[in-house]
């Protein structure tokens, strides 16, 4: 990405299974109806997050990084 | 004979010229042409532009195949005020390159207009050899080099995501490194955590991620910020970053951060991990998806562990 060689993952997630010892590789597409980079977005500053209650707290020490399988599931 | 004012009336009449703004908009746009700095190396190594070779105009004519094969390649030349580089347009356009472009004004111009410019400092005898197998890299070489020295990172994360992300970046040679984290070294995070070690449990991380970086390669500047990234100061953070790299541990902080590098016309590289899955996209405004094109909004709180 810095030296604008190769091809970055942009439209794509690639996923690795550990176990499996398998990478797998997902087209994602741009959704016009985003609320952020939509046709007609509706969320045009970070005021939304001033808001506490619309995400979760902080992760502590240790805890899993990242979403969960099932939000995984949802875009293939 | 000729004058000059014949000379470069003559070019003019087969060379277009394009003002800084409209050769900025064709670099940014992506479009694959060969950008070429014909003034002196010292000229050249006191601010040039982005993405430019240098070929001395006294060159031009035995390094341009190197630097442009194919003679549609689009080229576009420039000196210090376009004169020179006028001039050297023209001979592109005597060896049969098609497709040459002269940058109006120069880098004078460019300057002026407070477009952005780049400048190098000669590698020292250590860099030389700390980078040499780069250098063996076609893709990479000097230029590819110099180019990591002047890029600037942000790490969200000196966790499990951003410790191997921080060592390896830090040994490529990425010149400026923002380091941001609020924790504190924990002996359970030793297992992945490697820019950690068990001397610095109970350390910010940022500290003992900051001594490791110096320590595997004093080129990079680490800029540690201990705290958290919040609402408040993101935009402020981030505007002095090339790329942002995500690899924070929760939800608010993703969203966050893909909201705030999408206003800000940031490029994030977004990586996540659970238990033996890993995932990794990157999040380029307008030019792919961000993160609520795949999840619009954060899941509800409990749902997912953060």
């Amino acid at each position: 990405m810095l030296l604008g060689i190769g091809e970055p993952l942009i439209g794509r997630l690639l996923t690795y299974d550990a176990l499996g010892m398998r990478f797998r590789e997902v087209k994602l597409r741009r959704d016009p109806k985003c609320p952020l980079c939509g046709e007609h977005p509706t969320i045009t500053d970070l005021s939304i997050h001033r808001d506490a209650d619309t995400a979760c707290p902080a992760g502590d020490n240790g805890q899993p990084l990242a979403p969960a399988p099932e939000s995984a599931a949802k875009i293939g | 004979m000729k004058t000059l004012k014949e000379m470069l009336a003559e070019a003019r009449q087969v060379v277009p010229e394009q003002g800084p703004a409209e050769v900025k908009k064709r670099i940014d746009a992506g479009e694959p042409l060969v950008l070429i700095d014909v003034r002196d190396p010292d000229e050249y190594r006191d601010g040039f532009i982005e993405p430019a070779t240098n070929i001395s105009r006294g060159f031009l004519e035995f390094r341009i195949g190197g630097a442009a094969a194919d003679p549609t390649t689009p080229i576009v030349l420039y000196c210090q005020s376009g004169l020179r580089s006028m001039l050297a347009s023209k001979v592109l356009k005597d060896l049969g390159y098609e497709n040459v472009t002269n940058l109006q004004g120069g880098f004078q111009k460019w300057a002026q207009s407070g477009l952005p410019v780049a400048k190098d400092r000669p590698m020292n005898a250590e860099q030389i050899q700390r980078y040499s197998r780069h250098f063996l890299l076609n893709q990479v070489g000097e230029k590819g080099q110099r180019k990591l020295l002047r890029s600037k990172v942000l790490l969200i994360g000196a966790g499990g995501l951003g410790s191997p992300t921080a060592l390896y970046l830090a040994a490529a040679g990425v010149g400026t490194m923002g380091l941001m984290d609020g924790d504190v070294v924990d002996v359970s995070n030793l297992q992945r955590q490697i820019l950690h070690t068990t001397a610095n449990v109970g350390r910010p991380k940022v500290e003992s991620g900051t001594e490791m970086i110096r320590a595997l390669n004093p080129d990079v500047n680490v800029i540690p910020l201990p705290t958290r990234i919040t609402v408040d100061n993101v935009m402020d953070i981030i505007k002095d970053y090339d790329l942002v790299i995500d690899g924070s541990d929760n939800f608010d902080t993703r969203y966050l951060m893909n909201d705030a590098c999408y206003l800000a016309g940031k490029t994030n590289v977004h990586g996540s991990i659970f238990q033996f899955e890993g995932m990794a996209t990157v999040l380029a405004p307008n030019q792919g998806p961000c993160y609520r094109c795949l999840y619009p909004t954060p899941p509800p709180p409990g749902l997912v562990p953060s």
